[in-house]
């Protein structure tokens, strides 16, 4: 348990592969969510895009967001406060944050306009 | 751009569009290239220039720039070239590429148009026109009503193939076990070159279709002069009898003619005589040009399903080649 | 500077000692038993160099064939065997190794080491490379090469459309040679991670090295995928299990999944190291530190990452949702903001410092022009309509060989100007330099600039001819003009390598005024690198301080010289480099080449179906492997047991996290990508294939595996415990336990035998049954070595070889327990339980 939150501090070394990593979940989760979802209950025709799938996607985009910014927040206040290697991992980690959030949000914006299972 | 465009006709260019698909991407990729070509040119005299600017010392006498003024000038480099310049271009991308893909889509709703089936073969293609009076069938050449949506319905019998009309939009893989959708228009009659477009064995070379477009009557003509075709018949006894033995005895357990045998290994031949090509687009469909296919197709298309013809006599293969010539609906 | 190159008696004495013990014996067997980094990396290069050479001849081949419109100059059979193993040969025989062999030849000494952390299996990854090439390369001179494309799409190579042998030789080569592209991933992963100079922490680490990293631990994860697609082919190839064969309820799509979910990232494991090489020159050439470093760092991170994630960017035309593509669309853009961010911060540092056009420099210009070019393309070809229109043209050609030959072997003939002076001593032609540049850049760009043309007038790629009515004659004879001007500039600079060796002006110290440890060795080094370890406070060793190659050399910094004869560097903690360990490595050996020629006895025994001889050498290579594994820790042939023993710090044989345990661990990596891959196979095929057949029960007993999974539940909780006392020194009834852990470990296997045979499955009727087979199997090969290693660790505690004094052994084979134990029970429930729960089949 103690190592655990050893890798969570925001000047582990595990935060520069956090981040990413939980955009390929989230990424995961949408593709495979999606081919799922459209296998057992593909929504009527001409719902366009306002479905209950592209809703569930929108949901869980917005969770992912608000997990990331708050990380790249954490990593940005603990790598000021730092010094040396900490500070280091500390705020790239936190520019890695930050582009994840930027990439959720940029491969999310698409599903604004297009209807899914197609 | 005319001068510019002149380089760019051909049966096969994506740079000739004859259909809204294919126009869609032709401006796509004008615009790219010229956005493109401008990102290019900037990046690569910025790095020439760094070298060039050492011969001119005068240019900034003292470097001392202080560690913090330095860290704000690579700081505004990087997050100007690097996240704002490919932020913003892919921001654009985006924003004309997903509507115009979905402009390609066959998306549910509004007027079903008229679907045709293509099916890949190793090295040839069927092609299907379904319909409630009975289906019509033929092959390597494909002919599609004008000025309206088809919806093309593929699918590969043997390995992977893939279905591509450079000027009438994108391709689509013929997989086999699966059905692929792809919506084409074509703006008006005209014919167009078609190939195979993925890997599909020593001859996807010689894989063309030959595709023409004519007027929704017409169309509906030619389907119908082949709907109602009068059937050959081994019975009828004029100067073509022996090439319809020689066909039933040697062809017809893979090809097919109308009446006379329902081989299904190689193409239909029905129609043979009024395709526009032979051995999907090896040869061109002239007088004598069947019976020069069947003695040297396994020259001419080396590797190719069909045995070669040794064991026949050269005047049978001539006669059958003749007969083969006058199946025309 | 001058004095420096006149050894001090003291550096004389050191230098003696030390090769005494590091270097490589004379003769033949000493040839075949050397495990020395340097040597490796320079016979993995020059052997890549030679499949470059080849490969090259093969592109002169095509560009010939293509240079006219229906040309037959070659047979349509040998045309797709020459394409397909062109690609072939320069991805997988050229690209990667060179690019490893240059990693192997200089982590080392850029991170001031004095070897890499496994070198035996530098050797074995070395042997596996050769072996594996020489197999593959043969089918080509027998005319039985494969033909299908370098991306052996199914059912296109499977065996009833590539009925010879050519798919198998290229699905068995590949495999082999990949076993070298993991083994060298493994160790350069750990050794960057552990065997870093005291003080160089991760934030002080050259650029080259994260680099590297990213580029291991990419070929770590990256790979699996493609070996069990190359493993699920063969099966299906050999045996007829139908993975992907839709009447069988497998899908040919499953496939291409698994080719692009290794051949995307495969793109950027051959780029990293080439921009790793960019990086190096620019701010020596600028005479400046790097601008931007964090930010170069975290585009080496997010480029890994998100390399993984546009595989499917390959497969826009396959017919995939619509959503979907536009995600991968999305994210394949996503990837041109670490690049940019590359980019810009080499043109800041251009501009910030003071650049010299010299040779090297001149490459990288190259690079620049090509590889922007080539990433523009990228960009446009990421774009689901246009890619829809130009893939599988003659533009993706282009493109491709923009990305290829630009991001890769310009950055590499760069590197290799640079470095040279390092492996020789001399420095090369300036001028022969130039003339090959100048040749080899406008020859390229004839060739590929003109053929993104030739693409967009709608020429197909693989495509052995073409009808001059198409209107692609002239393009076409460009191309070959350029392609044989850039053949002509290639063959200026191998002249040049060559030559310099011999007439070449002696190179001075340093002379390019870098900043890295590799420049403060001897020109060429010695085979142990360092005489004394530095220790590194800043990311500029040798601009800090110019005389540290002097002090090296006399010994003044840690660990000086080999009085003890070990083999010996200072392992660090990951993070900071703070010295936490002596690793004692193991001397030169012939295991590795001895088991590397058991592997080819099992690829040659599959190739030509005597699977009777497979098996030997399966056998051989198992039994070597174990013995190579045996000489270890406290094994007489490595570090005994003594009276003086080191205590701070200490030898890594009696520590409880050395670095075995992370090469465990990141070995584990690579077998959990593997995993991971496999079920994506079995999901894949259950919810995508278009004939799945699930049956309406499971056939898999529940209570066996069960039973078979308490066992080794029980077997690695108790192993846990054991190895944790060991650590805290209690070390009573240890052989006893041991012995009791691999018997619940065999228990484990013997239940699990007794499943697989009850479920009585018909592997080679539906793609089900197939993929339960593979699972099982999977799991059963990880049992078996489990109990194995579980019962020598019990054996050698007998022997004294692991106790409280070496506790070491225990926790890295607990490593293996606990991934089982996480792998069985993954498994079970994913295709034991869902489908009991889903009630598939209904």
């Amino acid at each position: 348990m103690k190592s655990l939150r050893r890798w969570w501090g925001p000047s582990h070394p595990a935060q520069l592969l956090l981040g990413l990593t939980l955009w390929s979940l989230w990424f995961v989760a949408i593709y495979a969510g999606l081919s799922v979802a459209c296998a057992l209950a593909p929504p009527g025709a001409g719902q366009g895009a306002l479905t209950a799938i592209n809703g569930g996607i929108a949901l869980l985009t917005l969770a992912t967001l608000a997990l990331l910014a708050w990380l790249a927040w954490r990593g940005l206040c603990a790598g000021r406060q730092a010094a040396g290697g900490g500070r280091f991992i500390a705020l790239v980690g936190a520019g890695l944050h930050v582009y994840a959030a930027a990439g959720v949000a940029f491969v999310a914006w698409p599903l604004v306009a297009l209807p899914p299972c197609l | 751009m005319l001068p510019v465009l002149a380089g760019c006709g051909g049966s096969h260019s994506i740079l000739d569009p004859a259909g809204p698909a294919a126009r869609d991407v032709a401006w796509l990729w004008w615009g790219m290239l010229i956005g493109f070509g401008l990102v290019f040119v900037a990046v690569v005299a910025l790095w020439l220039a760094a070298f060039r600017r050492r011969d001119a010392p005068d240019h900034r006498p003292d470097r001392s720039v202080s560690p913090d003024e330095e860290r704000r000038l690579g700081l505004r480099w990087i997050l100007g070239g690097g996240i704002l310049l490919p932020g913003v271009s892919i921001l654009v991308l985006l924003a004309f590429g997903v509507p115009a893909g979905q402009r390609l889509l066959p998306l549910p709703g509004g007027e079903t148009p008229r679907v045709i089936e293509v099916t890949g073969h190793q090295w040839w293609w069927e092609v299907r026109y379904p319909d409630d009076r009975g289906e019509v069938v033929t092959a390597n050449h494909l002919v599609m009503p004008a000025g309206e949506p088809v919806d093309f319905h593929v699918t590969g019998a043997d390995v992977i193939h893939a279905f591509w009309v450079p000027r009438l939009g994108g391709k689509i893989d013929m997989i086999p076990g699966r059905i692929n959708r792809i919506r084409l228009q074509a703006d008006s009659p005209g014919v167009f070159g078609a190939q195979c477009a993925e890997y599909c064995g020593v001859q996807h070379a010689h894989m063309h279709l030959h595709v023409e477009a004519v007027p929704p009557e017409a169309f509906d003509d030619w389907l119908a002069a082949r709907r109602d075709a009068e059937p050959e018949s081994s019975d009828l006894d004029d100067e073509h009898a022996p090439a319809r033995d020689t066909f039933t005895a040697h062809c017809a357990s893979c090809h097919r003619v109308a009446g006379l045998g329902e081989g299904d290994v190689g193409p239909d031949l029905s129609d043979l005589g009024a395709r526009a090509t032979l051995g999907a687009g090896t040869l061109a469909m002239e007088e004598g040009a069947v019976a020069q296919w069947l003695t040297e197709h396994q020259r001419l298309k080396p590797g190719n399903r069909m045995p070669d013809h040794d064991h026949l006599d050269p005047q049978a293969l001539e006669a059958l080649g003749a007969w083969l010539e006058t199946l025309r609906p | 500077m001058s004095e420096s190159m006149r050894p001090t008696p003291e550096a004389e004495r050191l230098h003696q000692e030390l090769e005494a013990v590091w270097g490589n014996p004379p003769g033949w067997r000493g040839r075949l038993s050397a495990v020395n980094h340097s040597t490796l990396g320079l016979r993995f290069m020059v052997t890549g160099l030679v499949f470059f050479l080849l490969g090259g001849v093969l592109a002169m081949l095509i560009r010939t064939q293509l240079a006219l419109p229906d040309q037959a100059f070659m047979s349509p059979e040998i045309y797709a065997q020459v394409t397909t193993m062109h690609g072939t040969v320069m991805m997988f025989l050229f690209a990667i190794p060179v690019l490893e062999g240059l990693a192997i030849y200089l982590i080392p000494k850029m991170i001031g080491a004095r070897d890499l952390a496994c070198p035996r299996l530098t050797a074995f990854g070395y042997w596996c490379y050769l072996f594996g090439g020489i197999i593959l390369f043969s089918s080509l001179l027998l005319e039985m090469a494969p033909d299908s494309g370098w991306f052996m799409y199914t059912p296109l190579s499977s065996s009833e459309f590539a009925p010879g042998p050519g798919s198998d030789f290229w699905l068995l080569g590949i495999t082999f040679v990949e076993i070298s592209a993991l083994a060298a991933g493994v160790e350069i992963t750990v050794s960057i991670l552990r065997t870093r100079a005291p003080g160089m922490a991760l934030h002080r680490m050259p650029l080259f090295a994260w680099y590297i990293l990213a580029m291991a631990l990419m070929i770590v994860v990256g790979f699996p995928p493609l070996i069990l697609g190359s493993v699920l082919l063969e099966l299906e190839r050999a045996a007829g299990m139908p993975f992907f064969t839709v009447a069988g309820g497998g899908d040919p799509i499953l496939w291409q999944h698994l080719f692009w979910l290794f051949g995307h990232p495969e793109v950027y494991i051959i780029f990293l190291p080439a921009a790793g090489i960019v990086s190096t020159l620019i701010p020596v050439f600028a005479g400046r530190p790097i601008v931007g470093y964090g930010w170069v760092v975290a585009a080496i991170i997010i480029t890994g990452f998100i390399s993984f994630g546009l595989w499917v960017h390959h497969m826009f035309t396959v017919g995939i949702p619509q959503l979907a593509q536009a995600f991968f669309s999305a994210a394949s853009m996503l990837v041109a903001v670490p690049t940019a961010i590359q980019v810009f911060a080499w043109l800041a540092t251009l501009w910030l410092g003071r650049p010299r056009m010299a040779l090297p420099m001149l490459w990288v210009t190259g690079f620049l022009v090509i590889f922007v070019c080539g990433g523009l393309t990228g960009v446009m070809l990421a774009l689901v309509p246009f890619n829809w229109q130009v893939h599988d043209t003659h533009f993706v050609v282009a493109h491709l060989h923009y990305v290829l030959v630009g991001g890769m072997f310009f950055p590499l003939v760069a590197g290799a100007y640079y470095w040279l002076p390092l492996v020789t001593g001399r420095m090369p032609s300036e001028r022969l330099g130039r003339l090959g540049f100048w040749l080899t850049f406008l020859g390229f760009n004839l060739t590929f600039l003109i053929m993104h043309w030739t693409g967009l007038l709608g020429m197909p790629r693989r495509v052995y001819t073409y009808d001059s009515a198409m209107g692609w004659d002239l393009f076409n004879l460009i191309s070959s003009v350029g392609g044989f001007m850039m053949a002509a500039g290639i063959a200026a600079v191998l002249v040049d390598l060559v030559l310099h060796g011999r007439y070449g002006r002696r190179a001075p110290r340093n002379p390019w005024g870098a900043d890295t440890l590799e420049w403060s060795l001897a020109m060429p080094p010695a085979n142990y690198n360092f005489a004394s370890l530095p220790r590194v406070e800043s990311r500029h060793p040798l601009w800090v301080n110019p005389t540290l190659g002097d002090e090296i050399a006399r010994g003044e910094h840690e660990r000086p010289g080999a009085a003890h004869g070990r083999r010996e560097l200072l392992g660090g903690e990951a993070l900071t480099g703070r010295v936490r360990e002596v690793i004692h490595l193991p001397v030169n050996s012939l295991l590795p080449l001895f088991a590397a020629l058991c592997l080819a006895v099992v690829c040659i025994g599959l190739l030509v179906r005597l699977y009777p001889l497979a098996l030997v050498g399966l056998a051989g290579a198992g039994i070597l492997l174990l013995r190579w594994s045996w000489e270890n820790g406290g094994h007489p042939r490595a570090a005994p047991l003594g009276r003086d023993e080191l205590e701070s710090p200490p030898l890594h044989s009696r520590t409880a996290d050395g670095p075995g345990r992370w090469t465990m661990g990141v070995a584990l990596l690579a077998d959990g990508a593997f995993f991971l891959s496999l079920l994506f196979g079995w999901f894949y095929l259950w919810t995508v294939s278009p004939q799945w057949q699930m049956p309406d029960r499971s056939p898999l007993s529940l209570p066996l595996l069960l039973a078979s999974g308490a066992a080794l539940t029980l077997g690695s909780l108790w192993l846990e415990r054991r190895a944790a006392a060991l650590q805290r020194g209690r070390e009573s009834g240890l052989v006893l336990a041991l012995t009791g852990i691999a018997a619940l470990g065999g228990l484990h296997l013997v239940l699990l035998v007794w499943g697989l045979w009850a479920a009585g499955l018909a592997p080679t009727v539906t793609a089900h049954d197939a993929t339960l087979t593979v699972g099982l199997a999977y799991l059963l090969g990880h049992a078996g070595l489990a109990a194995i290693l579980a019962a020598l660790q019990a054996w050698r505690a007998q022997l004294g070889l692991v106790g409280a004094r070496l506790p070491f052994e225990p926790g890295v084979v607990a490593l293996l327990w606990r991934y089982q134990l996480g792998v069985y029970w993954i498994l079970v429930a994913a295709m034991a339980l869902l489908p009991r729960l889903t009630g598939a089949g209904s």
